[in-house]
């Protein structure tokens, strides 16, 4: 079971949005890290055929998914960034209705749906219509909705945008239950939301792969290339020009700022150990 | 002023806000002509004339109209305006039997009433000798042109002849070339008739005010209401003592057409109420954008921003009023004329006659004005007050809709005698159909005591809009955005359950339909399209312009069947009956020359040769129609029947072709409203991504829209067909089904060999076919839309405009862009008389529209 992308090319007018991607998923969580712009909704777009592609191949074990067509879409959950909803359809009739787009049997949709609901904790709202739901309410709806019909491909983008962190924590242990025997891929600009569950982490800067590896690699490989240093306030707008400069915090009574970067400034102390994925996204991604 | 530049900001609001202006003024406009511009236009009570339905009446070859005999009313009305009121009686009274007697004559010659009305005739003669005088020299003139001296010998004799058509015209022909303008006698006549009934209005005022003194007194005196203390006998009281200030009043004669129009025009009422209603519903825009909270925290959020409310409120009341009821007045006064009278006693409009008040019709309209703004002002803090008590914004509209409703049947519906009335008079709908206090005088009974209606509704006026006020800036600082007990939430969450039991249980094609009907609220076009269809006519009738022609339907009805030998058999038998009848009235021509037989009975005779020489016409006509099939029915090898047409064509002539383009144009206009959010709803909603992306979000999903598509179109198209069969058969047994088709003349050249049943099934399955068609069209444009409006607009656009314009507006190369032109189908298959060829490039081109909607929807169906 994988899902394989060769040479994806996409571009919108004359600005390319996907420069000649080439990637494998396999089961497990991928995250996806990316800032605005870089290509991850294109990806998604492509993936799910929501838009056609310029060159390439979207290849699920082997065969092109457009051959495919719906038995690909049948293994497909999909959680689109954007808050798209009937309004006036309450969280279980429209449940209802994406089951039956999913080719569902009722009973079995009634069963994952109540499951479901359960899950994104919604049991007792599920007859509200969806137009009266918070954001974080309709973001787990959408979730829900993606993870109906037992899907061995689920592609997730911002799934925890608006929730609080009990809801977060909630979701992304559910997601990372969920996630065996299956591909996930999540895009996400929250870097502690996949850094617990991830498998894989890609990053993507203006349409191309920038990074690919473990949590544990990415973070190892960026060892040597964050430091610390204490820095008057007057001289940060400085520092910040000459390096890419991550947490400004304060300590003792002085600023201090940890620098991200092949070059760092002499005066600063390296940092060994904690490192995180944030150094690895400014590293990788910052400007 | 910032709060009502925010709210007039708003493009769409001033784009309805002037929609709704300009309706109310062509209607108003539209109004005065629809109904005759307040006149009756009835003729005198001998004359035959008949009214139309648009107010014209037609009548010796002219019509008159409202708006000439307005002319004709102004005219007269400046003749007597300033004589005095007996002066003036007596003048058009005997303007109006000189009128009456010129109109009775004329149609006493046009109706041909021959030996019949030649004793009528003598009548006149003695009645209007100058008038006769005047009308038989025009007769003479005629008589030296096609007559002899013999034949006017005879006329003066009154002999015979006018019984005659020929000569019957003939007169009515001199009688319109002669001294005499018959058309402007009618609207002269009207006018009169108009005004001799204000006048007698305007005489017996006096009579009136003294009637109800002496009702005053009788009652108390001799009645059973005589107990001062009861309900009655306050009531007689105070009706008298209000009455008494109008002692001595003088009332003058003047145009009231203005006055009247602008108050007997309900329509104004709700669309102030609807400009109120927009108003108020935009206070409701930072709760929909979620800045309720925003705005109920910042310093100038609460009490200031009411206050603003309110003086937007205010400003819109009187805005609306001086728009709306200002427009109307100028208008009506534009039409009507009548500022001259403005200084009038209010109570010589016939219509204010029972407002006990002591002013001129100026003052009175000025204090209209000013309650008007009042009532408005009220109305609009009464809807402010109810959405600022509902948090919901949901829930506030609907419960406006339901308290509105409520209002309204209690006003309408519910009894004067009725125990509750109180719920009738104390009820905003008091207030908007303010003109109503002013045009009926009433009181009603408060725990015995009388209230007049029109005096507490003012008095209460500026308490009430005070107390609302006060309400309302209340309500709006106190009121938190948060926190709130929701129990109409509570309620709906209950509903929703078991909707959602039903809900479960649909498949896609259900949802498809749930999503058009109440997501997309297309149930409320359907109820409209329901009440709009029923109200449509389907059948025209088709007048019989002489007593030929409805003999000879007679005939046709009485011999209907196939046109064989055996059917001229039986003509020849009734026309020799018919002759028998000719021989008959010869023989007694001579045996009354003899004076074997009196007046009487040879006028029996006379009658009965009149309808026979009538009858042999029809008959020759039925005979020729009968050859005229066998010799078609030769030619192109169909069974030759004789049928009544006039059903069919009725429902499916020419004469019928402006019913069935309206009812074509409203089956269109509901289709495209029902489906031009199909597509555009799930792109605006964001939703479409994700329908793309399941299974049978593709193909399985579009194949169900046009399913959906396809049911809605069958309702529509079942309404209004259904209708128009059913005005066919009701009156009209369906037992000519099965005859050729080529037997009905207007069908004839249909090139196509079936029976009358089967062209009926293949215009019925090809207006299916069309309107399915426009189905796809308003899909495949909805597809290529990402917003509903632009979707809405760009349907109606496509749809509806191009026919409104080819058929209201006349724009001819609008024809060929016509949906309705093709959705009527009868003018495809029979153009001009029965060519399908050129009906084949109208099916062409919706069949390629149709393609190319379907190929839109195929390609289009992604993000």
């Amino acid at each position: 079971m994988k899902l394989e992308i060769k040479n994806l090319t996409k571009k919108y007018g004359r600005q390319l949005a996907l420069n000649d991607l080439t990637i494998t998923f396999e089961p497990g969580i991928c995250g996806i890290l990316g800032a605005n712009g870089a290509g991850k909704s294109t990806m998604m777009n492509l993936l799910t055929d929501n838009i056609t592609r310029d060159a390439g191949e979207i290849l699920w074990d082997g065969t092109d998914i457009l051959e495919l067509g719906k038995t690909f879409r049948g293994l497909l959950g999909y959680m689109p960034q954007q808050q798209g909803f009937y309004e006036h359809m309450t969280a279980q009739t429209f449940l209802f209705y994406m089951a039956e787009l999913k080719g569902l049997s009722k009973k079995q949709a009634g069963q994952e749906i109540d499951e479901l609901l359960e899950v994104t904790n919604l049991t007792d709202v599920r007859h509200k219509k969806l137009g009266g739901y918070s954001g974080g309410m309709k973001q787990r709806v959408l979730l829900a909705q993606a993870l109906l019909g037992d899907p061995k491909v689920v592609i997730l983008d911002e799934p925890t945008a608006g929730l609080d962190p009990k809801e977060r924590i909630r979701i992304r242990n559910f997601i990372s239950a969920f996630s065996r025997d299956r591909i996930i891929l999540l895009a996400t600009h929250i870097v502690s939301d996949i850094e617990s569950v991830a498998d894989q982490i890609m990053m993507m800067k203006t349409g191309t792969m920038v990074g690919m590896g473990t949590p544990a690699g990415l973070v190892e490989s960026v060892s040597g290339k964050v430091s610390e240093l204490s820095c008057l306030p007057e001289a940060l707008a400085d520092m910040q020009t000459k390096y890419r400069v991550g947490n400004v915090f304060q300590r003792k009574g002085q600023t201090w700022i940890r620098v991200v970067g092949d070059i760092l400034p002499e005066e600063g102390i390296l940092v060994e150990d904690h490192l995180s994925l944030e150094d690895v996204y400014l590293y990788y991604l910052g400007e | 002023m910032r709060e009502f530049t925010r709210i007039f900001h708003n493009r769409r609001l001033l784009a309805v806000l002037l929609l709704i202006f300009l309706t109310n003024g062509f209607l108003f406009t539209w109004e005065q002509g629809k109904e005759s511009y307040g006149l009756d236009l009835s003729p005198p009570p001998s004359v035959f004339i008949s009214v139309g339905a648009d107010g014209q009446m037609p009548n010796h070859g002219t019509e008159i109209t409202g708006a000439a005999c307005y002319q004709a009313y102004r005219t007269w009305l400046s003749k007597v305006r300033d004589m005095p009121l007996t002066e003036a009686g007596i003048c058009l009274a005997q303007e109006k039997e000189r009128l009456s007697g010129i109109l009775e004559l004329a149609d006493l010659l046009e109706t041909r009433g021959g030996l019949y009305g030649q004793d009528k005739l003598n009548e006149y003669r003695e009645k209007f000798p100058e008038l006769t005088q005047q009308l038989e020299r025009g007769t003479a003139d005629l008589a030296q042109l096609e007559r002899d001296d013999a034949d006017l010998a005879q006329l003066e004799h009154g002999d015979a002849d006018l019984a005659q058509p020929e000569r019957g015209d003939a007169d009515l022909a001199q009688l319109e070339r002669g001294d005499l303008d018959l058309a402007q006698a009618q609207l002269d006549y009207a006018a009169v008739n108009n005004l001799l009934r204000q006048i007698t209005y305007l005489e017996g005022y006096d009579a009136y005010l003294s009637s109800i003194q002496a009702n005053k007194e009788n009652m108390l005196t001799f009645s059973i209401f005589n107990d001062p203390n009861s309900f009655s006998g306050r009531n007689i009281l105070k009706t008298a003592a209000e009455f008494d200030v109008l002692q001595g009043i003088t009332l003058k004669l003047g145009a009231d057409g203005a006055v009247n129009a602008f108050m007997s025009f309900p329509l104004t009422d709700y669309l102030l109420l609807a400009v109120l209603a927009l108003i108020c519903l935009a206070f409701l825009e930072e709760r929909k954008k979620g800045l309720w909270s925003i705005v109920h925290a910042t310093p100038h959020g609460r009490l200031r921003l009411a206050w603003q409310r309110g003086a937007t409120v205010l400003g819109t009341s009187v805005c609306g009023v001086l728009l709306l009821y200002g427009s109307n007045i100028l208008l009506g006064f534009f039409i009507y004329g009548g500022w001259e009278d403005l200084g009038r006693a209010v109570q010589s409009v016939e219509i204010l006659g029972t407002l006990p008040v002591l002013c001129s019709v100026g003052s009175f309209l000025l204090r209209y004005f000013f309650l008007r703004i009042g009532a408005a002002f009220l109305m609009g803090l009464l809807m402010w007050l109810l959405l600022l008590a509902i948090t919901n914004v949901k829930y506030t509209i609907v419960i406006l809709a339901v308290f509105l409703t409520v209002e309204y049947v209690l006003y309408t519906f519910l009894p004067v005698q009725s125990v509750f009335n109180l719920f009738k008079y104390f009820n905003i709908f008091t207030y908007i159909s303010l003109s109503e206090l002013y045009v009926n005088y009433l009181n009603i009974n408060l725990f015995g005591y009388p209230l007049g209606i029109r005096s507490q509704s003012q008095l209460a006026l500026l308490p009430l809009c005070a107390a609302m006020a006060a309400g309302c800036l209340f309500l709006h600082c106190h009121k938190k955005p948060f926190g709130g007990k929701d129990l109409l939430g509570r309620a709906a969450y209950g509903i929703n359950r078991v909707c959602d039991c039903l809900l479960k249980r649909l498949r896609m094609l259900g949802m498809e339909l749930h999503k058009t009907l109440f997501i997309q609220k297309g149930i409320v076009i359907g109820v409209v399209f329901v009440y709009a269809a029923a109200g449509l006519s389907y059948t025209q009738n088709i007048p019989v312009y002489s007593a030929v022609d409805l003999f000879a339907k007679q005939y046709i009805i009485a011999l209907e069947g196939v046109a064989d030998d055996a059917l001229l058999e039986k003509m020849d038998r009734l026309q020799a009956d018919l002759d028998g009848t000719i021989d008959a009235f010869e023989e007694a021509k001579k045996q009354y020359a003899r004076g074997d037989l009196s007046y009487p009975q040879f006028d029996v005779y006379a009658r009965e040769e009149m309808t026979a020489q009538l009858k042999i016409d029809a008959l020759a006509m039925v005979r020729l129609r009968a050859e005229n099939l066998r010799e078609l029915g030769k030619q192109k090898g169909f069974i030759p029947w004789l049928l009544d047409e006039t059903p069919y064509e009725s429902v499916y002539g020419e004469a019928a072709q402006g019913n069935q383009q309206t009812a074509a144009l409203v089956s269109i206009l509901a289709l495209s409203l029902l489906l031009a959010g199909c597509m555009a709803y799930e792109r605006q909603s964001g939703i479409a991504c994700l329908l793309v992306s399941t299974p049978r979000g593709r193909r399985d999903v579009l194949l169900r829209k046009i399913g959906a598509a396809a049911l809605l179109t069958t309702v529509v198209w079942v309404l209004p067909n259904a209708l128009e069969l059913w005005g066919l058969f009701h009156t009209y047994a369906p037992h000519t089904l099965s005859v050729p088709l080529q037997n009905l003349s207007m069908l004839e050249r249909f090139p196509l060999r079936c029976n009358i049943g089967g062209f009926m099934a293949l215009l019925y399955g090809l207006r299916w076919l069309m309107l399915f068609g426009c189905a796809l069209i308003v899909l495949g444009i909805s597809q290529r839309s990402r917003r509903l409006e632009t979707a809405y607009a760009a349907v109606v656009s496509v749809t509806v405009l191009p026919s409104l314009l080819y058929f209201y507006i006349g724009i001819a190369p609008m024809k060929y862009l016509s949906l309705a032109r093709c959705v009527t189908v009868m003018e495809l298959l029979v153009p001009g008389g029965g060519s399908l060829g050129a009906g084949l490039p109208a099916i062409l081109t919706m069949v390629s529209a149709c393609g190319a909607a379907l190929w839109s929807l195929k390609r289009g169906w992604r993000i």
